[in-house]
């Protein structure tokens, strides 16, 4: 007879705190070598950022052969239906989906070279029409088409980088009254410090860079031109665009990977170790609804462009 | 001289490294012949750097950039696509046209490392 282990996911913000929460949540489950069901009695909310990491982990989890459930009857009211809503209840067994209501849908995406062509447009359409075509934000479509290009990046440096071969699990959110929206992205791979440490030490054979803390790792990373892939050309542009849109857009970007945390705000980055280590990386971004806050410096072509 | 419609190489998003590897692809074997290269943009709305550092910024590691403005032109690019595309060639020349630049960067790597 196999063992069902019991977790019960606690109120989940976007705090670093609750970052902790989910880590230790995701050690218990990682360790309890059994099947697995989640129940919600001690859950008042899910931000994004949690509803893609609990997906991610479910199918890790499911990945070893165990079974995972949700006890969705668990749940009050106002977290089943934000998981109704974002199709994540429908995704683990939850017969009832109801709609996007303000939520962005939770998506899986697992790099298969098959359907690789394919991924990008959907991502593109995903960004384009589920996260921004809501009318939550008002900005025209050549803003919107910019401003989706500009969050690819997160996805990109997950394909490129992060190796996660459990997938890339996101998710978003609208919050009317903050007139904030928000997409995060999360990936169970090799994770940013990880990838940086391995590339400098290869890259300076003589020292062992393996002690360079997570922080200045991600640091390292938030370079303009920094990258861990040397293949091909140069590149390391994407987290800087990201950065810029966010500080334009007076938003936040923050980055939990492994034990490193970066967060860009009020045109300010910062970097910090952590006691609780993730392994993955998590992306979330938050932007505001207001139109003031968009204003991209249209650029032409005038003049030589090399 | 050798015009691209880039959406039917890569499609209406050009984001990805495969789809400027596809594009830096065709337009290589022209240069080598000296030959003038017009990319068309028309059609395609979503840009992000993969793309241009593949497609264009790699040109860079064997052409000057004076090279570049005499034989290659692009048209219909949106305003958006400009500005990723400018900050693609800003980064890809410092590295491959100014030694100083390359050497900056490679000395801070190792700065970061020898310093822990």
């Amino acid at each position: 007879m196999s063992i069902i282990k019991q977790f019960s996911i606690p109120t989940l913000n976007d705090n670093p705190t609750d970052f902790d929460k989910l880590c230790e949540l995701g050690d218990l489950v990682h360790a309890a070598n059994s099947d697995v069901i989640f129940t919600f009695s001690d859950c008042q909310f899910l931000r994004p950022n949690a509803i893609a990491f609990l997906g991610g982990m479910a199918r890790i989890v499911e990945s070893k052969g165990r079974i995972v459930k949700f006890d969705f009857d668990t749940a009050p009211d106002k977290v089943l239906t934000i998981l109704r809503q974002n199709g994540f209840a429908n995704q683990f067994g939850h017969s009832v989906f109801s709609g996007p209501g303000r939520s962005v849908p939770y998506r899986e995406d697992r790099i298969e070279p098959i359907r690789q062509a394919n991924l990008k447009d959907e991502i593109i359409d995903y960004l384009t029409n589920e996260w921004l075509g809501h009318g939550w934000v008002h900005v025209s479509p050549r803003l919107r088409n910019a401003i989706v290009g500009v969050v690819w990046e997160i996805y990109d440096n997950a394909f490129e980088h992060a190796n996660s071969e459990i997938g890339i699990y996101s998710c978003g959110q609208y919050f009317p009254r903050l007139r904030i929206l928000q997409l995060a992205v999360a990936d169970f791979g090799i994770g940013i410090p990880e990838n940086v440490k391995r590339y400098l030490q290869e890259k300076v054979k003589r020292y062992l860079p393996l002690k360079l803390p997570s922080a200045s790792c991600l640091q390292w990373a938030f370079q303009e031109g920094a990258s861990t892939k040397t293949q091909g050309t140069r590149r390391g542009l994407g987290l800087n665009l990201l950065k810029d849109f966010v500080n334009l857009n007076h938003g936040t970007l923050e980055i939990y990977s492994q034990d490193g945390y970066a967060l860009v705000k009020d045109n300010k980055e910062r970097f910090h170790n952590r006691n609780s280590l993730l392994q993955g990386t998590i992306v979330n971004i938050t932007i505001r609804c207001d139109e003031s806050y968009y204003c991209f410096t249209d650029e032409t072509s005038v003049g030589p462009l090399f | 001289m050798f015009k691209l419609k880039i959406a039917e190489i890569a499609g209406k998003n050009c984001v990805t490294s495969e789809g400027g590897q596809k594009v830096y692809d065709q337009i290589i074997p022209r240069l080598r012949s000296n030959e003038n290269v017009n990319l068309d943009f028309d059609g395609v709305s979503v840009f992000a750097s993969p793309f241009f550092n593949f497609a264009i910024g790699q040109l860079l590691k064997d052409y000057s950039p004076n090279k570049l403005n005499e034989l290659l032109s692009i048209i219909n690019l949106t305003s958006n696509g400009t500005s990723v595309l400018k900050r693609v060639i800003q980064n890809s020349r410092e590295y491959y046209q100014d030694p100083r630049a390359k050497k900056a960067f490679d000395d801070t790597i190792e700065k970061e490392a020898e310093d822990k």
